[in-house]
């Protein structure tokens, strides 16, 4: 039985009218499938969010660390003017998982506004991919995004890629994106152990610092379980 | 009390370390000075069990312990500070947190209670202000954006926290306009006492006019080619390290 795949596929949809504000927050632990990548779930999800009404905002907030495949990209459409959608994830892939989740944000509105934080960590021979849509149409003059993707990789067997797509018909709209991938080192390990940590909890600390942008747009007790998920899914990735 | 007998050690196969004997006796401070190339790093490294250094032969022993058995954070447990010549960068890790969780993992491997949130804070603010170091210095990341002299005082300030009994400065001083020289030595004799010893590495003599050590030794070619009082320190800072390497060749 667990040697198999079972098939987990949500739909979620949101609507916010005028002045509205939706906050969706996930914290997912599916079964990852063993070391050997045996098992586990397919985490096929579709997730889309229209902000219809004139200042409108809908924010999604991801903590991605279980699925053995996880496919995952929730959106929102900026339909009214100066909506505002955001984007914040932290996905861990470790042993053989596979993460390749984002988000898709498509700016119709004058002045629609979005944000996009994606932190991936990845350990094990495991990849984390980042795949991102943003969206200008024509009519929407004064746009903006922001979009920043970090990468963390532990161990030299795993993967990392940032896969941006950015596509702007509007001459005044800005859209900016910043990436930066970064190791674990050994000198951070050393000087954490150096100071009394031990080397799972140096990992934590250093993972957690890593996330911390995204961990605090998560409810306090949620943000709570999130930190501990992070440290038991990267329990014995070091060493 | 640190005793180190006869100890070797090699990085990637080759011999830096080539039979040290040193005994600091508790309450003492002692430098350690040498040219380039001499091993001084190396055996900040080998005492505090940092990975890729093999030990081939020799003991170091701390109270009775053998350090060299011990993992690097058991060996901060038992009080072994190491200051890094080059201080590591956590990007997102708050210095206070990063502290409050070392301190409190010292103290449970020691059996001691863990001090809670607003304990530490109280305590880690009372050194700040005897450094006379800015608040902020504990709200920021480790190390990051920090200029060379600011990560040497996060150092300093570390240690006072941490309260170590045996304190390893790895060239602490390099890099030091003369303010923070001060500030790290006025760290340094804050903590000196019948229970704290140090070793204090070193290039030059300036350091050691702010921190007057108890014995100074000189280190060339992976061992320890003479040993002397504070003035041995301004023979060197005269006379250069050529003429005393030579005579002991």
């Amino acid at each position: 039985m667990r040697d198999e795949n079972q098939l987990h596929a949500a739909v979620v949809e949101l609507v916010a009218m005028d002045d509205a504000q939706i906050k969706y927050s996930t914290v997912q632990n599916w079964y990852p499938g063993d070391a050997a990548g045996r098992g586990g779930i397919y985490n096929f999800v579709t997730k889309r969010g229209i902000c219809k009404g004139a200042r409108s905002k809908i924010s999604w907030t991801q903590v991605e660390t279980g699925s053995a495949i996880t496919w995952k990209y929730p959106s929102c459409v900026l339909l009214g003017e100066d909506s505002v959608g955001e984007f914040y994830s932290v996905a861990v892939t470790t042993n053989r998982q596979q993460a390749d989740t984002g988000t898709k944000m498509i700016h119709i509105g004058k002045n629609s506004r979005s944000t996009i934080v994606s932190k991936g960590i990845s350990a094990g021979r495991s990849n984390n991919t980042y795949r991102g849509l943003v969206r200008i149409l024509g009519q929407a003059g004064g746009a903006r995004n922001h979009t920043q993707c970090d990468s963390l990789l532990i161990g030299d067997q795993c993967g990392a890629h940032t896969v941006p797509y950015i596509e702007s018909r509007n001459p005044t709209a800005k859209v900016e994106h910043e990436a930066t991938t970064s190791k674990i080192g050994d000198d951070q390990l050393f000087y954490c152990r150096q100071r009394g940590l031990s080397e799972e909890d140096a990992v934590n600390l250093i993972v957690n610092g890593f996330c911390k942008e995204v961990l605090k747009e998560l409810p306090m007790e949620f943000a709570v379980e999130a930190q501990k998920l992070l440290a038991v899914s990267l329990e014995g990735s070091v060493g | 009390m640190l005793e180190i007998s006869g100890l070797t050690a090699t990085i990637d196969g080759k011999q830096i370390l080539n039979g040290i004997d040193l005994i600091v006796p508790t309450g003492e401070v002692h430098a350690i000075m040498g040219p380039n190339g001499s091993g001084k790093s190396t055996l900040s490294y080998v005492l505090s069990g940092r990975e890729g250094y093999e030990v081939t032969g020799g003991t170091a022993q701390f109270d009775g312990k053998d350090l060299l058995a011990m993992t690097p954070e058991q060996r901060a447990a038992t009080g072994l500070f190491l200051a890094f010549q080059y201080p590591v960068e956590l990007p997102g890790v708050n210095n206070a947190n990063f502290l409050r969780v070392a301190l409190n993992a010292q103290r449970r491997a020691r059996g001691e209670s863990e001090l809670d949130a607003i304990q530490f804070l109280k305590l880690a603010r009372a050194e700040t202000k005897r450094l006379s170091m800015p608040d902020d210095m504990l709200k920021r990341n480790v190390n990051v954006g920090f200029s060379g002299g600011e990560k040497k005082r996060n150092e300093v300030l570390q240690m006072a926290i941490l309260r170590p009994r045996l304190a390893i400065l790895d060239e602490t001083d390099s890099g030091l306009d003369i303010d923070a020289l001060k500030i790290v030595a006025d760290g340094v004799n804050a903590l000196r006492g019948p229970a704290f010893s140090a070793l204090v590495i070193t290039h030059y003599q300036r350091l050691l006019d702010h921190i007057v050590p108890d014995r100074v030794h000189v280190l060339a070619g992976g061992r320890i080619i003479r040993s002397g009082g504070p003035e041995l320190a301004q023979e060197l800072e005269a006379n250069g390290y050529a003429g005393m390497v030579a005579e002991a060749a």
